[in-house]
């Protein structure tokens, strides 16, 4: 009788039909062919896997490394700190113009810091240390003198120049 | 599978014995007749490093349905490496610049722009408002995350279009009248 009201009301191929039969009258659809019918894309991989290394034994664990706080929750609370402590500091040259010359060294100081962390974790997430080591020690080495470089371009900025939401505020009404 | 339901049926026997629905063991075992090697270390880890590169691997990007979720989420990395990349550029030319010559102090900047076309000065207006607006509106969203507010997929996706929105907004205005 099911048999008879799944043949009626649905096609004899629709999974429905599949799973109301009884298990020996199920088609032998090849397993490999039914994972394939949802493959309708072509296939596309960010990053085919390398050649397989096997470090130590076959069941290690994964390296889990010891808990620092520096490089955890007080790294974590470091960097939103930086993020909220630029809120102010953006929001009160629109209110008031420019900043005074402290401020806005406050906020040259807090950008550096912020586009630091930024691009650091751009670096991290996309120069995976497994895959391409030396481009990775060679990006975090550029970051740090770009970093040191941008922090002495803007001393010499905040101190031979305008400031920079000064600058910023006249070039935008020039 | 097989041997775990057989072991159920077991449990359910023993819990509440009924022979009238009692059913031979037989019909639920099944028999997997497998052959086994070993091997040697060796062997064994190239059949894993083998095994391995038959993990699945993330697809492409283009495979998931755009939604603001996560679109907004790497607007907000382009946009702040934009805005990044653009200072760290201008702190290099402005070292360099005594050295090659070039006039960045801010005089020289405003004579530049004040004698550019207005389609170009809005152009430029627009290119570099609406990274900024965007990335500092969506900050406010990230730090609301990072304290646990509006972390529901529906607040989530509420945020995301009103900080689209304030950022077409405050773009406009500062691009064209501010």
């Amino acid at each position: 009788m099911l048999s008879t009201l799944a043949r009626a009301s649905a096609k004899p191929s629709s999974p429905l039909t599949q799973s109301l039969r009884p298990s020996f009258v199920r088609t032998a659809v090849p397993k490999s062919t039914r994972i394939a019918a949802f493959h309708a894309t072509q296939r596309q991989q960010i990053l085919p896997p390398l050649p397989q290394t096997i470090e130590g034994t076959a069941n290690d664990p994964t390296p889990v490394p010891t808990p620092e706080p520096v490089h955890g929750s007080y790294h974590w609370s470091f960097e939103r700190i930086v993020s909220a402590g630029l809120i102010p500091l953006t929001i009160a040259p629109f209110a008031a113009g420019s900043l005074n010359p402290v401020t806005d060294s406050i906020l040259c100081a807090l950008l550096v810091i912020h586009s630091h962390i930024g691009f650091e974790s751009c670096i991290v997430d996309y120069f995976p240390v497994k895959r391409i080591p030396l481009a990775r020690k060679v990006a975090m080495w550029a970051l740090r003198i770009g970093t040191l470089t941008l922090g002495v371009a803007l001393y010499s900025f905040e101190t031979n120049d305008v400031g920079i939401t000064e600058a910023v505020t006249r070039i935008w009404h020039a | 599978m097989a041997s775990q339901r057989v072991f159920q049926l077991g449990l359910q026997r023993a819990a509440a014995p009924s022979f009238a629905k009692l059913q031979p063991a037989g019909r639920m075992v099944q028999r997997r007749l497998a052959a086994t090697q070993s091997v040697n270390s060796a062997e064994g880890h190239e059949i894993l490093a083998k095994q391995r590169l038959q993990r699945p691997v993330s697809p492409h990007l283009t495979i998931y349905k755009p939604q603001i979720t996560w679109t907004a989420s790497s607007f907000n990395r382009i946009t702040g490496v934009a805005l990044s990349g653009s200072l760290y550029l201008f702190g290099f030319a402005y070292l360099a610049a005594p050295t090659l010559g070039w006039h960045l102090e801010t005089p020289s900047l405003v004579a530049a722009v004040a004698s550019w076309p207005v389609a170009v000065k809005i152009a430029a207006k627009a290119t570099v408002a609406l990274p900024f607006f965007f990335h500092s509106l969506n900050g406010f969203r990230h730090l609301a995350w990072d304290l646990g507010i509006g972390f529901t997929n529906k607040v989530v996706i509420q945020t995301g279009w009103t900080v689209v929105g304030l950022t077409v907004a405050t773009t406009l205005y500062y691009t064209l009248l501010g």
